[in-house]
């Protein structure tokens, strides 16, 4: 007679599922092209808006430039809760509306070639795919807070503006804009999950809900609450040249908030739709 | 056990009742041909299966557990429509990205094996944007059975392949169904292929299960019939229909008796009535023709 098997199988850890989503998302990450212009374009506007004071107008005189201290490109003199001047918020925030755009294009890759059809078939849970995603895309956006800093300081020397800031306060300001790049790629993850079909939009909210459109025009309307300027348009824009530590921990815990609704909001919408 | 046990299972897309209270048993080692017409929920069910789309209510079991399992989700192969792969990466780094997501050890050694199944080897390093229809899709099963999966769910996985795709197709799904007691799921529009390799069948129409029967089954519920060609055509059959009860012409001019009849008989009979029967054989119906006649309704 004939024995009946009973096939057993074993259930994948956390650890393990984690490491081989992050290990799949990091590869794809250093080998696509795109990755590589976003870093190129984060260092290029800084340049680019650095050398804006030495180009001359149509009737042949100089331009007048958009800042005179160099470390303007990464952070303003101080937090900004309203409009003074547009030039104020043209600083690394920028970062995070071009990692939103980078972002979407990343996950819309994911669905547009059916990959989440073969990943969401096997074991993989949707918390993982949120969390790695996030984690990826918050290395991308840091990743491009870096070549915009060098892009800034080649600019600001290439211009011959002025460098002057204290070292802790450019360094938390620096730090805190760039532990917010977990926040907004989190966001960004959220969004392009929820409009994970309509890769046009996704793009473009992206880029409408970055830092600049709804932190100018909310702070406009809303006027000067830094409580809710720090919560709802991220801390970013309160790391500035007179930040302490307190403005780093404020980012980092402001980043990890973000993190922890927008992975589990991400999470929910996941598990609740079809998923292909 | 079985691999497949489906209940009451349905699926709406707003107002549009995609799969109306399914139920399918597919047993473990099993090859199922999954049947049915354009829109009649078959890849609904698949996706389902492998959890892309939730159901609207109704249970799936696969090998007792809840399909969502995560224990039992790591030993599906999956092949939906076209395989997920990334257009600008190459054959062999896209398997090597689903071998990670697989957790497999040694998975060079594991994408060489299954490339090699498939006769895909030599395609390892095209970028997967220059396969052709029919390489894509022998990648896409070389996907689906990495790291020996204990389910294969197959959906149209014939389409694009020639000949010898199609071969290697059956020679594959036979092997691992009878050496590592793999369960097969596939769907096909391509009958004559599935009903080679098929040992259950399902046939589902507007979302429900019509009929679900073993291949033996479907042997003894196919007729046999005497098939002829004579010289004249339509006056043969007249002949013959005095005679059988169910005599029918095909287009190219066969004639088909059913029944009980033996061939010799039925010769003997033209030969007396002076015509010349040129060839004559015993034929049965195939699974295509089965499903043609129960899809007309012609068939209970």
């Amino acid at each position: 007679m004939q024995a009946t098997l009973t096939p057993t199988f074993e259930s994948p850890t956390l650890q393990k599922r984690l490491k081989s989503m992050l290990g799949v998302d990091f590869y794809r990450l250093f080998h696509t092209p795109m990755f590589y212009i976003f870093l190129a374009i984060a260092a290029l506007i800084p340049a680019m808006v650095s050398s804006m004071g030495m180009m001359s107008g149509p009737d042949g005189a100089a331009a007048a430039p958009l800042f005179t201290n160099a470390w303007n490109i990464v952070a303003a003199d101080s937090p900004l809760y309203v409009v003074h001047d547009i030039g104020e918020y043209a600083n690394m925030n920028m970062v995070f509306i071009f990692g939103g755009i980078m972002v979407s294009i990343f996950i819309g890759h994911d669905y547009r070639s059916g990959y989440v059809k073969q990943l969401f078939t096997t074991h993989a849970k949707k918390s993982d795919y949120m969390v790695s995603k996030s984690l990826v895309c918050a290395f991308a956006m840091t990743c491009m807070c870096g070549t915009y800093l060098l892009g800034g300081i080649a600019g600001g020397l290439f211009s011959g503006m002025e460098f002057h800031a204290g070292f802790f306060s450019l360094l938390f300001a620096i730090l805190g804009k760039a532990v917010m790049s977990l926040g907004w790629a989190s966001l960004y993850t959220f969004l392009n999950v929820i409009l994970r079909r309509q890769f046009g939009v996704s793009i473009t909210s992206s880029f409408v809900l970055g830092t600049g459109i709804p932190v100018i025009g909310a702070a406009a309307l809303m006027g000067n609450s830094p409580a809710l300027n720090m919560f709802l348009y991220g801390s970013s824009v309160n790391a500035c040249l007179s930040s302490n530590l307190v403005t780093l921990l404020t980012c980092i815990a402001v980043s990890a908030a973000w993190a922890v609704i927008y992975n589990a909001l991400g999470t929910l919408v996941l598990n609740r739709s079809d998923v292909y | 056990m079985n691999a497949i046990e489906i209940r009451n299972l349905s699926k709406c897309f707003g107002n549009k009742q995609a799969v109306d209270g399914l139920n399918m048993t597919v047993p473990e080692g099993a090859i199922y041909g999954f049947i049915g017409e354009n829109g009649s929920g078959k890849s609904t069910t698949e996706k389902m299966i492998c959890g892309l789309l939730h159901p609207s209510s109704g249970t799936i079991s696969l090998y007792g557990k809840d399909h969502n399992d995560d224990e039992i989700r790591s030993h599906i192969g999956v092949l939906i429509e076209a395989p997920g792969c990334f257009p600008n990466v190459s054959v062999w780094n896209n398997m090597r990205i689903q071998a990670a997501n697989l957790e497999i050890k040694n998975p060079e050694q594991e994408i060489a094996r299954v490339l090699r199944t498939v006769r895909m080897e030599g395609a390892a390093s095209n970028k997967f944007k220059n396969c052709s229809l029919g390489m894509k899709q022998r990648i896409g099963i070389a996907m689906a059975l990495l790291g020996n999966p204990r389910l294969l769910v197959l959906d149209e996985p014939i389409n694009g392949l020639d000949a010898d795709g199609m071969r290697i197709m059956r020679e594959v799904l036979t092997d691992i169904t009878q050496s590592c007691r793999c369960t097969v799921l596939i769907s096909s529009h391509i009958l004559g292929e599935l009903e080679k390799i098929a040992t259950h069948y399902g046939i589902i129409r507007h979302g429900r299960m019509v009929r679900e029967m073993t291949a033996e089954e479907l042997e003894e519920d196919c007729p046999t019939y005497i098939a002829l060609r004579s010289g004249e055509g339509s006056g043969t059959r007249l002949l013959l229909k005095g005679k059988y009860d169910r005599v029918e012409e095909e287009e190219d001019g066969t004639i088909r008796v059913y029944g009980d009849a033996r061939p010799e008989d039925v010769a003997s009979f033209l030969y007396e009535k002076g015509v010349t029967v040129r060839e004559i054989w015993t034929a049965r119906i195939g699974l295509e023709e089965y499903y043609i006649d129960l899809m007309g309704g012609k068939k209970q």
